[in-house]
């Protein structure tokens, strides 16, 4: 603990030190801004075509910071020689990634925090603010896809040799799970017999972090009857008391799951020498 | 060699299908100084980095006081300090900062950390990162960390680039200190003359094998060199003017 301890500390302080963290922060703030005239023309109560905008919004900025902010992070260590001369160190590599990724979460809930902080204050200040149930669930939403995708990004720095590599695989992989992916949805669910489609659904929905938070907030929102008859279980269960724990249960799985493989890949590149 | 602490044996690292490293034998007593030399390429480094458990051996076997790291990594890891010769430092990070991340990573406090900063003329720094140091400053940085613990042996790949003589002096002094200290040292050089007034043992390498291991006497009577770069020029048939 004391190491995954360190190895956070470190990565705060060269996170809240680095320019880019402030580029993102500033441009994340703007964002939230934007978001608080869109919901000026139409006050926010519930799920509306307002809180849908910012929902989309949001999931087309938070991956692309998450994943950039992580996966350069990781591939730095490689290119530098940091990770060579740690390994020189008793530190174990579970230790390191865990430290990386639990340091690289504060500042990047620290830059969702006052983007959402200074735009409620703002918004609460001028009355044209959101409802706070509304504006809760918006920010949970934000931190879950900002974890999430943190999760990922592990795996590209993982698998990327230097930021370039992590740079090209960062928009693949957005592109692929924020802009394509209904399209792509569609298609695959188009080529599936009947009785395929609903579970294929829902392990296409698991293994995709921005549909299943999206997912998760239209339904905690009240939106749960324009997704669709495919997705009725969904609402039963999100809509449940077990709705929550079950949703930060996944989340934690998955992050858990792309920790686990980037270790094994840390171990065997350690191992293999 | 039942008594060395550490050893190479028959050591042997391939590259992409390239023998990097041949059969190599190697040891160090406790308290012994020992200087690889060689050209570019020669092998001095991947030996080094194979020693502080960086990369792994094709084949042979490598240990610190009877250490495997195969066996056991982090009490492998507590026996040795490592300086590597390329690396680029964290942006941001002080000094200070930048040695209490190690120096907490080997279990010590912020004490310590100064104390090596103080060793290396490096404690005054302030609030300047480390990224804005002169080469030779960053040099004593890692010269620094390497120190921390006070291991019983000290991996220096190219310690001494980018010193200035000033702080040559003052590393040749911190480097005998810890040998007298009974602290194993192996490093890498391309300057003979380190080599020369640092080492107890010097072995030059080329093409992954060891070519010559011996004390600095035993080259002369050896090469009946006057000296060592005598003796550097005759092994690699060069001009020994200018090295």
């Amino acid at each position: 603990m004391r190491d995954i301890a360190n190895v956070a500390v470190r990565e705060m302080r060269m996170g809240f030190r680095n320019p880019w963290a402030y580029t993102f922060m500033a441009l994340f703030t703007l964002f939230m801004f934007s978001l608080l005239v869109i919901n000026a023309q139409d006050y926010v109560t519930g799920y509306s075509g307002a809180s849908s905008t910012m929902l989309n919004l949001g999931l087309y900025l938070l991956p692309l910071m998450a994943l950039m902010l992580g996966s350069f992070s990781l591939t730095g260590e490689k290119e530098d020689g940091n990770w060579e001369l740690l390994t020189t160190y008793p530190l174990g590599t579970l230790s390191f990634l865990s430290g990386k990724y639990l340091g690289l979460a504060v500042v990047l809930l620290v830059i969702v925090a006052f983007g959402f902080g200074l735009s409620g204050a703002v918004g609460w200040l001028t009355g044209g603010g959101l409802e706070p149930v509304t504006y809760w669930h918006l920010l949970v939403f934000a931190i879950c896809v900002s974890l999430f995708f943190l999760g990922a990004a592990m795996l590209i720095g993982t698998m990327a040799r230097n930021r370039w590599q992590a740079l090209t695989a960062s928009v693949a992989v957005w592109f692929f799970l924020i802009i394509a992916w209904p399209s792509v949805l569609i298609a695959v669910l188009g080529m599936l017999p009947y009785p395929w489609i609903k579970p294929a659904v829902t392990v296409l929905t698991f293994l995709n972090p921005a549909e299943l938070t999206r997912l998760y907030t239209i339904v905690q929102l009240g939106g749960g009857a324009t997704l669709g008859p495919e997705y009725y279980e969904w609402v039963g269960w999100i809509r449940s008391v077990w709705g929550p724990p079950v949703f930060w249960a996944i989340m934690l799985i998955w992050v858990s799951i792309a920790i686990m493989i980037s270790y094994l890949v840390w171990e065997r590149g350690r191992g293999r020498g | 060699m039942a008594d060395k602490f550490v050893r190479f044996e028959a050591v042997h690292k391939v590259f992409n299908g390239k023998t990097v490293i041949g059969e190599v034998n190697l040891a160090a007593e406790a308290g012994e100084v020992v200087a690889l030399c060689g050209g570019n390429g020669a092998g001095k480094s991947t030996l080094l980095r194979m020693l502080a458990g960086i990369i792994r051996p094709t084949s042979g076997q490598i240990t610190i006081g009877g250490l495997r790291w195969e066996n056991d990594r982090r009490r492998y890891a507590r026996q040795l300090g490592y300086m590597p010769d390329d690396y680029r430092f964290s942006a941001g990070l002080t000094a200070l900062e930048t040695m209490l991340f190690w120096a907490r990573l080997r279990g010590l406090g912020e004490a310590r950390a100064r104390e090596v900063l103080e060793l290396v003329g490096l404690s005054d720094t302030g609030r300047k990162p480390v990224t804005s140091f002169s080469k030779g400053m960053r040099q004593r940085v890692l010269f620094a960390q390497a120190l921390l613990a006070k291991p019983p042996l000290i991996v220096m790949d190219e310690p001494t680039n980018g010193l200035d003589p000033y702080w040559m002096g003052s590393f040749v002094q911190l480097v005998r200190q810890a040998a007298a200290g009974g602290q194993t040292i192996l490093f890498s050089t391309h300057q003979l003359q380190i080599a020369e007034a640092l080492a107890d043992r010097i072995v030059f390498l080329r093409d992954g094998h060891v070519v010559l291991d011996g004390t600095k006497s035993e080259i002369r009577e050896k090469y009946g060199a006057s000296g060592l770069q005598e003796a550097y020029g005759s092994i690699f048939g060069l001009p020994t003017a200018g090295l």
